[in-house]
C-alpha cells in the first residue's frame, strides 16, 4: 500500500490572463503556423451528426456584461457512459460579436459514481480568464433528465445552492441554453472538486 | 474494489479568488463559497494527449515562429522541470502549454495595448508532453516585464503562463512561473493574492547555471506539483450483508 502520509503542496493557480489564446488556441487568433488544430476543437470524432446536441450560452460578469475573453473547457463521457482518453474534451471561447459560445457534442449518458450510484447525465465545465485567480469548476445538467435523485445535485440542494444554475434548458430539439453567471442573484454554483 | 479520489485542495495555499487589489477580479470573482463535492469518475478521468499532436519545434519558441531562421530578439533561456503529483509520483505524458510576452514585454495578441514592439520571429506559444520521469524542457526567450492597467498603471513581473493537464480533469492547473530575483514579484497583486509565503515562492523559477550546455543560455528550473490521486481498497459489500 502506498504511503499517503507525506503529501506535497499542490502548485498554486494564477490567472490565465487575457492572452491565453496564444498558448491554448493559437489558430483562433491567427497564429496559424504552429499547430495543425487547436486542442479540443471537436469533443468527439466520427459521431453521427444527427445524434449531436448543441449547448449555447454566454458568460456574464457582475455587471451583467457578456464576456468574450474567457476560455471554457468541457469534459464528459459519451452517450453510452464511456469515458475515453482521446475523446470527450472540448475547449472553446465565446464569439467576439455575438458573445455566445457553442458546444457541439453528444448528450452524455449517466455517470457511475465511485460508490456505484448513478449520476444524471452531466458535462464538467471549467472556466479560466483574466480576473479569475483560479479556474472555476461547475457542471452542466440537462432539463428533462432525472434531477431529483442525482447525488451531487442533492448535495447542492442541501447546501442551499442554486441548482437551477446547473441545468441547461431545452430550447428546441437537440439545442440547449446554458448561461454562466460569475456573480449576482443568478450566480452559478461552482465546485470545490 | 479500488476506489480513486483526489486529494482535497488546500485553499490556504491557493490564491484568494476575490482579491480587489487585482481589479479585474472585482466583477468576475464569484461571491458564494464553492460547494465541495466528492470526486467521482467525471473528475478522476481526464483527456490524455498523444505525442502525435506535438510537433518537433513545439517546445522551441526560439525557432517555432522564426522566419528564414532569424532569431527572435532577447536572451535565450531554458525553462525546465518536472511534473509530479502530491505523492511525488512523476506524471508521464502531462501536457504543458505555455504562453508569454516577447523580450519587450509585448504579446502577439490583438488585445495587448502595451505600446511595445512585436517581434516578427516570436509568437510566445509552446507546448510539450512530459517524459516518463515527468520532465519537460522549453527553449525560449526571456520575457520582458510589462505595464498593464490595474490601480493606475502597474507592472507585471517577468513571467511565463503555464497550463497543465495531468491524468485527471480534477488535476487541471493554470498558473504562471516567475523568475528568481525579479523585484517586481513582490509588488504584483496577482502574486500577492496567494497569502502563503511558501506557496508564493513555489512559483519562482530558480536560476540554474549548470543546466545549459551553451554559455549564452541561462536555465531556470520550475517544478510543478499536481493534485494526488488516492487509491483506497474497499471490500465489496453485498446488499443485505
Ligand atoms: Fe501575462
Amino acid at each position: 500500500m502506498k504511503n499517503y502520509n507525506k503529501i506535497l503542496d499542490e502548485t498554486p493557480f494564477q490567472t490565465a490572463g487575457p492572452f491565453l489564446h496564444i498558448g491554448c488556441m493559437p489558430n483562433k487568433i491567427k497564429i496559424n503556423n504552429l499547430y495543425k488544430n487547436d486542442l479540443g476543437e471537436v469533443p468527439f470524432k466520427n459521431k453521427n451528426e444527427i445524434e449531436m446536441i448543441t449547448i449555447e450560452g454566454s458568460v456574464f460578469d457582475g455587471n451583467g456584461i457578456t464576456l468574450d475573453d474567457v476560455m471554457l473547457e468541457t469534459w464528459q463521457c459519451d452517450e453510452n457512459s464511456q469515458f475515453f482518453e482521446d475523446n470527450g474534451f472540448a475547449r472553446f471561447i465565446p464569439d467576439k460579436l455575438t458573445k455566445k459560445f457553442k458546444l457541439f457534442t453528444v448528450k452524455p449518458g449517466q455517470v457511475k459514481n465511485l460508490d456505484s450510484k448513478n449520476q444524471s447525465p452531466h458535462i464538467c465545465l471549467s472556466i479560466s480568464s483574466r480576473g479569475l485567480n483560479m479556474t472555476l469548476n461547475t457542471r452542466i445538467y440537462f432539463e428533462g433528465d432525472d434531477l431529483i435523485n442525482d447525488p451531487i445535485l442533492s448535495m447542492i440542494k442541501n447546501n442551499k445552492g442554486n441548482i437551477d444554475s446547473l441545468v441547461a434548458k431545452k430550447i428546441k430539439k437537440n439545442v440547449y441554453a446554458f448561461d454562466v453567471f460569475l456573480q449576482g442573484d443568478k450566480e452559478t454554483v461552482f465546485f470545490d472538486i | 474494489m479500488n476506489v480513486k479520489s483526489l486529494v482535497k485542495r488546500n485553499y490556504k495555499k491557493q490564491p484568494e479568488i476575490d482579491f480587489p487589489d487585482y481589479k479585474s477580479s472585482i466583477f468576475r470573482a464569484p461571491k458564494n463559497k464553492k460547494i465541495s463535492i466528492p470526486s467521482n469518475n467525471s473528475e478522476i478521468f481526464g483527456p490524455i494527449f498523444n505525442q502525435k499532436i506535438i510537433g518537433k519545434l513545439d517546445n522551441d519558441l526560439t525557432l517555432n515562429s522564426s522566419k528564414n531562421k532569424m532569431s527572435p530578439i532577447g536572451h535565450k533561456i531554458i525553462v525546465y522541470g518536472t511534473v509530479i503529483d502530491q505523492f511525488s509520483n512523476p506524471i508521464k505524458g502531462a501536457l504543458i502549454e505555455i504562453w508569454q510576452a516577447n523580450a519587450a514585454g509585448k504579446y502577439l495578441h490583438q488585445d495587448d495595448i502595451n505600446p511595445a514592439p512585436i517581434d516578427p520571429n516570436f509568437s510566445g506559444c509552446g507546448r510539450s508532453l512530459t517524459s516518463s520521469d515527468g520532465s519537460y524542457e522549453f527553449l525560449t526567450i526571456q520575457p520582458g516585464p510589462y505595464p498593464y492597467p490595474n490601480r493606475g498603471i502597474e507592472w507585471r513581473p517577468m513571467h511565463i503562463h503555464f497550463s497543465i493537464f495531468g491524468k485527471s480533469f480534477g488535476q487541471r492547473l493554470i498558473t504562471q512561473m516567475y523568475f528568481e530575483g525579479d523585484p517586481l514579484i513582490n509588488l504584483c497583486p496577482m502574486v500577492n493574492s496567494i497569502a502563503d509565503e511558501r506557496a508564493k515562492k513555489s512559483l519562482v523559477g530558480k536560476l540554474d547555471t549548470s543546466r545549459s550546455k551553451s554559455p549564452n543560455i541561462l536555465a531556470y528550473k520550475f517544478d510543478i506539483v499536481l493534485r494526488g490521486v488516492k487509491q483506497t481498497y474497499f471490500e465489496n459489500r453485498h446488499e443485505g450483508l
